[in-house]
């Protein structure tokens, strides 16, 4: 059972690097790849979390001008937010 | 020829279809008084009128237009409604081949997969090239030149192609027929360097252009090439122009001649050559050459060598091919002052039988049926489908069975099925004889060494049957069968191969880098050679192993080759193919080969 897990497991990662061309580079080579693809998706993770999300409610909030729309802080902490302010 | 039916002066589009239904562009409108417009262009320039064209040739005529011209085994016939109430033809229409060809284009999953992995190769090829720079020797004190070597090209063999290198250029040490004997080596630094192991693996030969298997280390062949060592040592010692001509090149000639069914025949040294050194000789400024786009290197050196007009028609499209011929008539050459019209010297139309890389076959009939009707000339170039098509052997003209005499040119080479090495031309007894006198691979090339020429005139000797034996049918048959049963049985496997049914070059599309060397690298583990081809040699996507047939290879030998090519198939998810697929199982000895239709 453990090892026909493993054994999928390692045959898709050989998979993985066939498609990926990394089958045929070096062990380190592979090692850089992974590394400096997970620092962009970090990096990517961050500004999309940040910028991203700010830039969005900034439009969102220009778009639609009434009062209620106003109300932006939500979407940074839906439960905290102090709801008797609007009188909801 | 035949009863032309009076075509009345209207607008009627006269269709020739040609083979397997392919609908030419010549929709013409005979407009009132004869004269005849192209439909894509409405206005006739100055110079060029009533369908008059290049050399004073006459492009067509109303009559031509109905003539029901038997060409070449095939009848040109008028789709047009008016002609429906022509009796029949006198002439019978003789059989055509149906042209089977498969393209099974990836999905665009695969296509964008194998781009992406290909920027990731560059981008680690690049990185690794600027963490650790490679230990060659550097030019230095020239500050101010400009580098010697193409930049890319340097970085792209060194950090792509030297991954893999491996796979590619192994050393062999035996005869390559059925089978081959590689040496075996090994890499400690990833494809800088190898080292020889000593020891030797005997592999099955997928990878040779054996065709008919006479690439023998014993045998009729391989006798008489020994027995002329005896008589002619190994060379001649001079070109053919001065004192390098001995018996056996002049018995070589007159036997390809008579081979080929045409009235004389040049032969030379090298094949590559006898391209790229004949075709300047028959070119000039101020012609025009139309070339495939998959033509084979040599040709491409032997035709910019001149300094004609080259254009190029997509791959086998032989409607791409009628329009450039028309605007290519049309619009005569390019540059001239206005108003004035200048037809091309000539047009000559330059394709392969079978394109080595791509496993397709020349649609011959239909360009011959173009050539005429432009009277433009064609250079044919049978390097792979001398002796492996056909049912003589006698390549695609023979697998047609059209007429050699109307191919202006003929070349092919020795290298490939005949076992041998060295190229010929054959055509008319004029033009060869213009060869003879002009070519500079005949001034300026040693001759054909005597034991190659001993082995081809054997080869030549067998398949014509001049032997006393069947054994050149029986190679012809075997190879075709061969062809068909693997390039079926690949096809059940869903495998993507590209090409004519019966071209015994099959390439299976891989697509990426990584599954060629890991499929090149299986497989010679399991004892098959076979030859991976990818980027720069075929289009960035679409790289490619490359399976070499051979009258040689048996039942047995295939089976155990398709068997491990399925099991390698399996392991690393290559089976794209999203064709149907037909699972009766496929007897070998049943197979209908096309000697038989
Ligand atoms: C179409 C074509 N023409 C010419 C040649 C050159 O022939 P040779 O290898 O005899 O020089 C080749 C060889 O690969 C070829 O494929």
């Amino acid at each position: 059972m453990f090892s026909s897990i493993k054994n999928f497991i390692s045959y898709w990662y050989f998979r993985y690097l066939l498609v990926t061309e990394l089958y045929m580079v070096e062990k380190w080579e592979r090692a850089m790849f992974h590394i400096i693809l997970f620092v962009l998706l970090a990096i990517m993770y961050v500004f999309n979390t940040t910028v991203t999300l700010g830039l969005v409610r900034m439009i969102i909030n220009s778009l639609t001008s009434n009062e209620d729309s106003k109300r932006t802080d939500y979407l940074i902490d839906p439960i905290n937010v102090d709801n008797s302010k609007y009188d909801l | 020829m035949s009863a032309a039916p009076s075509l009345e002066p209207s607008t009627d589009y006269v269709q020739t279809e040609l083979l397997n239904g392919v609908n030419f562009l010549n929709k013409k409108v005979l407009a009132a008084g004869g004269d005849i417009e192209f439909k894509n262009f409405k206005k006739l320039k100055n110079g060029f009128k009533n369908g008059s064209c290049l050399n004073g040739h006459v492009l067509t005529s109303a009559n031509d237009v109905n003539t029901k011209e038997l060409q070449n085994g095939f009848t040109l016939q008028n789709d047009s409604k008016k002609t429906t109430d022509i009796p029949k033809q006198d002439h019978p229409i003789s059989k055509t081949r149906e042209i089977k060809e498969s393209f099974e284009p990836p999905t665009l999953l695969v296509a964008a997969l194998t781009q992406i992995s290909f920027y990731i190769l560059m981008f680690l090829g690049y990185l690794s090239q600027a963490l650790f720079p490679p230990k060659i020797v550097k030019e230095k004190n020239r500050d101010g030149y400009p580098p010697l070597y193409d930049r890319f090209s340097a970085f792209y063999s060194r950090y792509v192609y030297r991954r893999v290198r491996d796979c590619w250029n192994y050393p062999i040490c035996s005869v390559p027929g059925h089978e081959v004997v590689l040496k075996d080596r090994v890499t400690k630094d990833n494809g800088w360097t190898f080292e020889f192991t000593g020891s030797k693996t005997k592999c099955l030969n997928l990878a040779s252009y054996n065709y008919l298997g006479f690439a023998e280390a014993s045998g009729p062949c391989a006798e008489a090439a020994i027995a002329s060592l005896y008589k002619h040592g190994i060379s001649t010692g001079g070109t053919r122009q001065q004192f390098g001509t001995c018996e056996l090149h002049d018995e070589l000639e007159r036997l390809t001649a008579k081979f080929l069914g045409v009235e004389d025949a040049i032969t030379f040294g090298m094949g590559f050559a006898t391209n790229a050194l004949n075709i300047p000789t028959l070119l000039s400024p101020g012609c025009l050459v139309i070339s495939d786009e998959k033509n084979h290197s040599s040709l491409i050196v032997g035709i910019k060598l001149p300094g004609a007009t080259v254009k190029v028609f997509k791959h086998n499209d032989v409607t791409h091919l009628e329009q450039l011929l028309q605007e290519a008539i049309y619009y005569g050459q390019p540059g001239q002052p206005k108003g004035a019209f200048k037809p091309w010297k000539k047009i000559v139309i330059v394709v392969e039988g079978i394109y080595s890389m791509e496993g397709t076959v020349v649609r011959l009939p239909e360009i011959i049926a173009l050539k005429k009707k432009y009277k433009a000339y064609l250079y044919l170039d049978e390097a792979h489908s001398i002796g492996a098509m056909g049912k003589h052997g006698k390549g695609v003209v023979d697998y047609f069975n059209c007429d050699p005499k109307d191919v202006d040119i003929l070349m092919g080479t020795f290298t490939k099925s005949f076992g041998s090495a060295g190229g010929y031309i054959a055509g008319t007894k004029e033009f060869i004889t213009y060869l003879r006198e002009q070519s500079y691979a005949s001034r300026y090339a040693w001759a054909m060494s005597p034991p190659l020429a001993a082995q081809i005139i054997s080869v030549i000797n067998i398949l014509m049957g001049r032997d006393g034996t069947n054994e050149g049918q029986k190679r012809i048959e075997a190879l075709a069968r061969n062809t068909r049963y693997f390039r079926l049985r690949l096809e059940q496997m869903g495998v993507i191969i590209h090409g004519n049914e019966d071209s015994p070059v099959v390439p299976i599309l891989v697509y990426l880098y990584s599954k060629i060397c890991m499929m090149v690298r299986t497989l010679i583990k399991e004892k098959i050679a076979t030859v991976g081809v990818g980027y720069p040699a075929t289009p960035l996507t679409q790289g490619r192993i490359r399976i070499c047939l051979s009258a040689g290879h048996t039942k047995e030998q295939l089976d155990y080759a398709l068997d491990v090519i399925e099991k390698v198939a399996d392991e690393i998810g290559i089976k794209y193919s999203r064709k149907t697929r037909d699972f009766t199982p496929i007897e070998y000895s049943k197979i209908k080969i096309y000697q038989d239709l």
